[in-house]
């Protein structure tokens, strides 16, 4: 086969020639440059792990299974619907009598507030922007409110729209009165509503709305906070080993000034009896000491008891583990020194 | 979660889920979990310092016993104080900080006062002229923090002792805190050196280990190199440079007596106590080499430990007697070798870079100190008595001649800054960390520590 064999062919099937180029590129770009990050050896992952006792993984788990769902979205709901309940204390009153006429009305609504579900979070970014005009409001007219009567009826089906649209209409200001409602009916839509429904007398389903209202706003939501108590919660029960941190706190007190070359060879145990404040309770007890020479590791053991009296108070113990730590068992070494 | 991370750990670093992989991930865990339990109230957290740390200790004035008696109360604080400061092993507490001023040696200290402190020992006592003329010093040793006392004692003197009586209470102190006995009631030999560099006259003399009291043993006259101290009485022995050759000489410090030791041809050098006190080992010259000899104080006879076409020089018993180190040149450079005190074959020991010298046994046996040369410098470093763990301590210039405090926890050595200026005395504990400038009235070399005088 000659070269311009070899041209004309070339030239009579551009289209094979151009694939197999392209194909023969793109694997030998790959074959290159897969080979060379598989030379290079990945960068081990240092994963810093806390040594944590049974009690403590079971509560971790605990709290984070039952509040990881609500954690996020609970948090900002708080902020949101702090304000908005003090509007529906205030506009409850006028309202009732429309909605317990309207009360039949929203039954079908029930179903979408559960689809709209994803969407409530986004009227509630845009609460931080209502609260402010509601404020001014506010100080205006605390009473006109009941006196703009009308308007609040009118705009009631312009509530019920918002709903079904949602985004785009939350985000006119004047439509701030209204969304109290939405959100009221959010956040509970099916108690309130199935409530309503229970209810047939006006007065009765008023009580009833006044009432959970205000508990599902401060009561409730709050408490379920607290208790889910991503961070305070953890805090208490995730001092990953209140030994290290003991560790470190007696280890800076106790240095034993002593530089005889056989000194990884003196170790002393010493009990030290805790109270629940996190003080030592009484003299921390010698139990036993080891060492070519007796009076040094005597004298260690007493450096140490003094280093841990010194050290005092060891108020960052979990309290909640006192148990574990009623009696704290040491070993004192010289091991670091040369 | 715990377990999971443990387990994600070692299979990441494998790229893939070999089984192997996850076997190893699995017993990390389970490593992991044991380590948790270990860390339950069952067994005991370890903790070990992180750090040499001085003990705190305050020391406030001692009380006089009467009106004259303040000088020396006040003197004999300053004294431990002093010795304290030097050790590196104490840390004492500056005076301004005193909450309390003790005018009464009977009762207890305030406690509460000095706890703020946080010191470790509080030191106080009592000085008293007593009518027949002698000094009554008195010292209680307490425990701030449990509020006992630790220690306690009265020493009863001439006056003019009272320094000694400072640096007695000072190792009384250092042995119920540090727990092995102290080392500031001795004394140091050494070389002094008055005069120009061309024309420098060399004396013996005799100071307290912080460089108090020196007293002078020799005129000067003659040239005298490494004086050494006996271990059980107040001998001196020494290298002088007489009429005719170098001799070792005995010196008693009580009765100024001196005498040549052994009657030998050549030249006799670097002559050193056996721990027993009752034989001098020392080098003899014999044509171009030296070899070690002993020498029976008692019965006068001369045995031959080494015998090799080499210099064999500076040799040094262990604590028991058993064996000795000295330097040779047997293999080229001078290195440390180690034999039975009865001498047959040697081992060498040393084996860095560079030639040793001036071998020293520490009195309590775990160490060698030794001069290091190499690279243009001098290094004063101890090894473990096979060789191993070598440690410079400290380096420059020229650093010589080291020896080890009575308790092996010190060494003096001294150092010459080269130039005209002279040599200087130096203490570095054996951790290296803690080096000071001992106060000599000249420039002063060739140091040798006495044993305990007490």
């Amino acid at each position: 086969m000659t070269f311009s064999d070899l041209a004309r062919f070339v030239r009579s099937r551009k289209g094979t020639v151009l694939s197999v180029a392209l194909h023969v590129l793109v694997l030998g770009w790959g074959l290159f440059s897969f080979s060379a990050r598989s030379m290079v050896a990945p960068p081990e992952d240092l994963v810093p792990v806390d040594v944590i006792s049974e009690d403590n993984t079971s509560k971790a788990k605990a709290g984070a299974l039952s509040g990881k769902k609500e954690i996020a979205k609970l948090l900002a709901d708080k902020i949101g619907e702090k304000k908005p309940t003090e509007d529906i204390v205030g506009k409850v009153d006028p309202k009732p009598v429309t909605e317990t006429d309207a009360a039949p009305t929203p039954q079908p609504k029930p179903e979408k507030p559960v689809e709209k579900k994803p969407d409530p979070p986004k009227p509630i970014e845009k609460q931080p922007d209502t609260p402010k005009p509601v404020a001014e409001k506010k100080p205006d007219p605390p009473k006109p409110a009941p006196a703009e009567k009308p308007k609040p009826e009118e705009k009631k089906p312009d509530a019920f729209n918002p709903d079904q649209i949602a985004n785009v209409l939350n985000k006119d200001k004047p439509k701030q009165p209204p969304k109290p409602q939405a959100e009221a009916a959010p956040p509970e839509p099916p108690k309130h509503k199935s409530e309503r429904k229970f209810d047939a007398e006006k007065m009765a389903s008023l009580i009833n709305q006044k009432d959970p209202t205000r508990q599902a706003v401060t009561g409730t939501d709050l408490n379920a906070n607290a208790a889910l108590g991503s961070t305070r919660g953890m805090a208490d029960s995730n001092v990953a080993s209140w030994s290290g941190a003991f560790q470190t706190a007696v280890r800076r007190c106790f240095g034993f000034p002593y530089n005889g070359q056989d000194a990884d060879l003196y170790e002393a145990d010493i009990d030290i009896p805790m109270r629940p404040d996190g003080t030592v309770a009484g003299e921390p007890k010698i139990v036993a000491v080891r060492g070519p020479s007796r009076s040094v590791a005597m004298a260690m053991a007493e450096n140490a008891r003094r280093a841990i009296i010194q050290c005092q108070s060891y108020s960052y113990l979990p309290k909640n583990q006192y148990e574990s730590w009623k009696l704290i068992q040491l070993v004192f070494g010289l091991k670091d020194l040369r | 979660m715990i377990s999971k991370f443990g387990s994600k750990v070692p299979m990441q670093s494998n790229g893939a889920i070999s089984r192997r992989g996850f076997i190893a991930g699995a017993g990390a865990a389970a490593v992991g979990w044991s380590a948790a339990l270990a860390q339950g109230p069952q067994g005991r957290l370890r903790i070990d310092p992180n750090e040499f740390k001085p003990i705190p200790i305050a020391i406030p004035p001692f009380v006089p016993g009467g009106p004259g008696d303040a000088d020396v109360a006040n003197g004999i604080s300053q004294v431990i104080t002093n010795n304290f400061k030097r050790s590196g092993l104490f840390a004492p507490v500056d005076p301004a900080a005193f909450a309390e001023r003790i005018t009464n040696f009977d009762a207890p200290p305030q406690f509460a006062s000095w706890k703020p402190l946080n010191i470790d020992g509080l030191v106080t006592g009592r000085a008293t002229r007593q009518p027949d003329g002698r000094l009554k010093a008195e010292f209680r040793l307490w425990d701030p923090n449990k509020g006992q006392q630790v220690a306690g004692q009265q020493y009863v003197t001439a006056p003019e002792y009272w320094r000694r009586i400072a640096h007695i209470i000072s190792d009384q102190i250092y042995t119920a805190m540090i727990g092995e006995k102290g080392y500031f009631d001795s004394r140091v030999v050494f070389v002094d050196e008055t005069g120009p560099s061309d024309r420098r006259v060399k004396r013996l003399a005799l100071m307290d280990q912080d460089g108090a009291n020196v007293r002078y043993l020799t005129r000067g006259a003659d040239l005298v190199l490494t004086p050494r101290f006996s271990p059980s009485s107040q001998e001196i022995t020494y290298m002088e440079f007489g009429q005719g050759d170098p001799k070792v000489y005995l010196f008693n410090i009580e009765t100024g007596q001196r005498e040549i030791v052994g009657n030998f041809p050549g030249m006799s050098f670097s002559p050193r106590f056996s721990p027993d006190g009752q034989r001098i080992i020392m080098s003899l010259q014999q044509g171009g080499n030296s070899n070690l000899f002993v020498m029976d104080l008692r019965s006068r006879t001369t045995t031959r430990l080494t015998d090799t076409p080499a210099i064999d020089t500076s040799p040094s018993y262990s604590p028991d007697g058993s064996q000795l180190c000295f330097e040779s040149d047997r293999g080229g450079k001078p290195q440390i070798y180690v034999m039975s005190a009865s001498g047959g074959g040697a081992q060498r020991i040393s084996f860095g870079e560079g030639s040793y010298s001036t071998p020293v046994w520490s009195p309590r046996g775990d160490y060698i100190a030794f001069t290091k040369q190499g690279g243009g410098q001098f290094a004063i470093g101890i090894m473990k008595t096979d060789g191993s763990g070598e440690r410079i301590l400290t380096s420059g210039f020229h650093n010589e001649g080291p020896t080890f405090s009575p308790n092996g926890r010190v060494l003096m050595f001294f150092r010459d800054p080269g130039g005209t200026a002279g040599p200087s005395l130096y203490t570095i504990d054996v951790s290296g960390r803690f080096e000071q400038k001992v106060p000599t009235p000249g420039y002063a070399s060739d140091p040798a520590w006495s044993p305990l005088l007490s």
